[in-house]
C-alpha cells in the first residue's frame, strides 16, 4: 500500500507533514486515528480510552445526571454502573422509578393489595414449578399422592399452593372492588382496568384448570359440571367443550390439554397481561382517591417507591408467607379418593369458592330457567367491562352515584351467593 | 425493498415533472395492492398451519360402551343385589356410571348414572336416585322428579346371563 493509497481511503487519514520525514513512504507510522479503526484489533495497541469507545457513537456518553448519580468513577460500583449506562441508555428509567412516589392517605391499605397478589403470583410459580418435579400427568392422582405421602414437605408445598391460590383470588376480588369504589377506573385508566379484569379472568382459569389436576373425585365432577355448562352455551358452546375435554367425557385427555394450559399457556398470558397492567401503572402513577386530589398541594403526603414504600411492604410480604405456612399447617389441603368415572359424585359436593356464585345460580335456576341463570351470571363480568365507559365523569356525579350503588348491590349478591353456597 | 418504495424511488429520481396527486395516487394503490396479497398470503400460511393443529386437538371420539356385541357387562352389581323390589345400587359398565334396581312393582330397569343436568353421577339412595351436585331428584322411572335436571336419566336395556347382568341400548336415541 502506498501512501497515495492511503490518503484515497477516507478511513485512514494520514497527518500532514509526516510522510515527509519517512524516507521510504511505505514505512509512514500509521497516525494514532487510524490505529483505533483498524478491523483487526489484535494488530493494534489498545489506547487507554479504547475500551470506551463503541463504533457506534451513541453508546459513548452517559447523561451528566447519571454521572452525578453514580459511585465515584474509580469505585467498582462507580466502574460497573457507569460501563452498564453506556451500553443501555436507560438511565431516564433509573431516574423515573427513583422519583416515583406514593400517594400516602388513610385509604392507603387498599392500594396495596394489588401488590399482595402480586406476592401470591410469585409463591404460586414457585410451588408451581416445585410442584411439576414429581408430578405426572399420566397418573395424576398418585403422584399427587405420592408428593402427599412420600416427598419429604410435599404435602406443605401442594397447600401452599392452593392456599396462595385462593388468597390471590381472594386479593383479585378486594383489589376489584376497591379500585371499583375509589372509581379509579375512568379515565384516563380505563385500560388499567380492562387489563386488570383480564388478569382476574386469567387467575380465575388457572384455579379452574389447576383444580383438574390431581384427579380426585372432586376435581373430575367440578370439570365435568363446569365444561358442561361452558357446552350449553349457544353458538360456539358445543365446539369449545369438546375442545377443552378432547372428547365426549372428562378423561385423562382433558389432563392433556389442561396441564399444558395450567403450566405453560396461561402464566405467559397472565405475566404478559400483567407487564401491561404495571407499565400501564407506571405511566400514569398511581390512581389518587378524590378526598386526597382534593388537598392543597403542600398537605399531600408521599412516599418514595425506592425504597420507602418497598421497604413498607416487606412485612406485609412477610406475615403473608407466614400466614400461607400457617394456613396450610392447620387446614392442609386433602386429597380426595382417585376420580372414578362411574361412581356417583361425592356427597356434599362443591367447587371453590370463587365459583360458588353460578354454583349456586346452578342450584336455583332449574330445567329451562337454566340458561337465564348462566346469562345473569356471564352478565357480571360484562358490567364490569362496561363500567369505565358509562361511569366516565368527575366525582359528585349522578352516574358517579349510580355506579356506586349497583357496586354496593353487586358486592352483597356476590357475598351473599357466596355464603349461602358455601352453608346450603 | 417493496413495490411501494420501488415507484416512490423511480419517482424520485426520474427527475420528470410529474402530476403529483396523480402519482400518490399511484403509490397508494401499488402499496394497498402489495398489502392485500402480503396479508392474504399471510392468512394462507396461517390457516396451512392451524389446519393440523387443529386436528391435533380436536377432540377424540369416545370409545363405544357396548362393543362389538351390542352390549355391556354390568360391574359392582350382582342379580342378586337387585332381586327384592325397591332394590338398587350403583355399577358401572365400559367406562360409564349406571344405575340398575327393580321397581317396588318387580320390574328390572337400568339408567346412564350421568345427570341430565350438569354431568355428575347420580346416586341410588334407597327410595329415589339423587345427585349430591344441585340436588337433582329422579324416581324409579329415572324422571326427573325434583331439582334443575331438565330430562329424564338415559335408560338402559337390561337383562341377566349366566348369572350376570348386561346392559344395552334401547331403542331410544342415546344420549350424552
Ligand atoms: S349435575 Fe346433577 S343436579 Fe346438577
Amino acid at each position: 500500500m502506498t501512501v497515495d493509497d492511503t490518503r484515497r481511503d477516507p478511513g485512514i487519514p494520514v497527518a500532514a507533514g509526516r510522510e515527509e520525514r519517512s524516507p521510504d513512504p511505505r514505512f509512514v507510522p500509521i497516525p494514532p486515528e487510524a490505529e483505533e479503526r483498524s478491523s483487526d484489533p489484535r494488530f493494534v495497541p489498545i489506547p487507554p480510552e479504547a475500551e470506551e469507545r463503541f463504533s457506534d457513537s451513541r453508546f459513548v456518553t452517559i447523561p451528566p445526571e447519571a454521572e452525578e448519580a453514580l459511585p465515584p468513577a474509580d469505585t467498582v460500583t462507580g466502574k460497573l454502573g457507569r460501563a452498564f449506562f453506556r451500553r443501555l441508555p436507560v438511565w431516564p428509567l433509573v431516574e423515573f422509578l427513583s422519583k416515583k412516589k406514593v400517594p400516602r392517605h388513610r385509604h392507603s391499605f387498599w392500594y396495596t393489595i394489588g401488590s399482595m397478589a402480586l406476592f401470591f403470583l410469585v409463591v404460586q410459580i414457585v410451588t408451581g414449578v416445585l410442584l411439576m418435579v414429581y408430578y405426572s400427568p399420566s397418573q395424576p392422582w398418585s403422584s399427587v399422592q405420592r408428593i402427599v405421602m412420600e416427598i419429604p414437605f410435599g404435602g406443605l408445598l401442594r397447600s401452599i399452593h392452593h392456599w396462595s391460590a385462593n388468597l390471590m383470588l381472594l386479593a383479585l376480588f378486594v383489589h376489584l372492588f376497591s379500585t371499583f369504589f375509589m372509581k379509579a377506573y375512568r379515565p384516563p385508566r380505563e385500560l388499567t382496568w380492562l387489563t386488570g379484569l383480564a388478569l382476574l379472568g386469567t387467575t380465575m382459569f388457572l384455579g379452574f384448570s389447576g383444580y383438574l389436576l390431581p384427579w380426585d373425585d372432586l376435581s373430575f365432577f367440578a370439570t365435568r359440571v363446569g365444561i358442561s355448562e361452558l357446552e350449553k352455551m349457544p353458538l360456539l358452546g358445543t365446539w369449545i367443550a369438546g375442545l377443552a375435554r378432547g372428547g365426549p367425557d372428562v378423561t385423562v385427555d382433558t389432563i392433556g390439554r389442561f396441564y399444558p394450559l395450567h403450566v405453560v399457556v396461561l402464566p405467559l398470558l397472565l405475566l404478559a397481561v400483567l407487564s401491561v397492567h404495571l407499565f400501564f401503572v407506571q405511566v400514569q402513577g398511581v390512581s389518587e382517591p378524590d378526598s386526597f386530589r382534593a388537598l392543597p398541594p403542600e398537605q399531600k403526603r408521599y412516599h418514595r417507591f425506592f425504597s420507602e414504600y418497598l421497604v413498607n411492604e416487606i412485612p406485609i410480604w412477610m406475615a403473608l408467607a407466614a400466614l400461607l405456612v400457617a394456613l396450610s399447617a392447620l387446614f392442609p389441603r386433602v386429597l380426595a379418593p382417585e376420580a372414578d368415572p362411574a361412581a356417583a359424585a361425592p356427597e356434599g359436593i362443591k367447587p371453590e369458592w370463587y365459583f360458588m356464585v353460578p354454583f349456586q345460580m346452578l342450584k336455583l335456576f332449574p330445567g329451562s330457567l337454566e340458561l337465564l341463570g348462566m346469562a345473569l351470571t356471564g352478565l357480571i363480568p360484562v358490567l364490569f367491562l362496561v363500567v369505565p365507559f358509562v361511569d366516565r365523569s368527575v366525582p359528585a356525579d349522578r352516574r358517579g352515584r349510580v355506579a356506586t350503588r349497583v357496586g354496593v348491590a353487586f358486592l352483597v349478591y356476590l357475598v351473599a351467593m357466596t355464603v349461602w353456597g358455601m352453608v346450603s | 425493498m417493496t413495490d411501494a418504495d420501488k415507484a416512490g424511488e423511480v419517482r424520485r429520481s426520474s427527475g420528470v415533472a410529474q402530476n403529483e396527486v396523480g402519482g400518490r395516487q399511484g403509490v397508494d394503490r401499488g402499496r394497498r395492492r402489495f398489502l392485500w396479497v402480503t396479508g392474504g398470503l399471510g392468512l394462507a400460511w396461517l390457516g396451512l398451519a392451524a389446519y393440523p393443529i387443529y386436528r391435533y386437538l380436536a377432540p377424540r371420539p369416545a370409545p363405544d360402551p357396548f362393543g362389538e356385541e351390542g352390549r355391556a357387562l354390568v360391574k359392582k352389581v350382582s342379580p342378586a343385589d337387585v332381586a327384592a323390589p325397591g332394590s338398587g345400587a350403583n355399577g358401572s359398565y365400559g367406562q360409564r356410571g349406571c344405575i340398575v334396581l327393580r321397581t317396588p312393582e318387580g320390574e328390572l330397569r337400568a339408567f346412564d348414572s350421568k345427570c341430565t343436568h350438569a354431568g355428575c353421577n347420580v346416586n341410588f339412595a334407597g327410595d329415589r336416585i339423587f345427585c349430591h351436585c344441585h340436588g337433582g331428584m329422579y324416581d324409579f322411572g329415572g324422571k326427573n322428579v325434583a331439582g334443575p335436571p331438565p330430562r329424564p336419566l338415559t335408560p338402559l336395556r337390561v337383562f341377566e346371563e349366566n348369572g350376570v347382568l348386561y346392559v344395552a341400548p334401547t331403542d331410544r336415541k342415546q344420549e350424552g
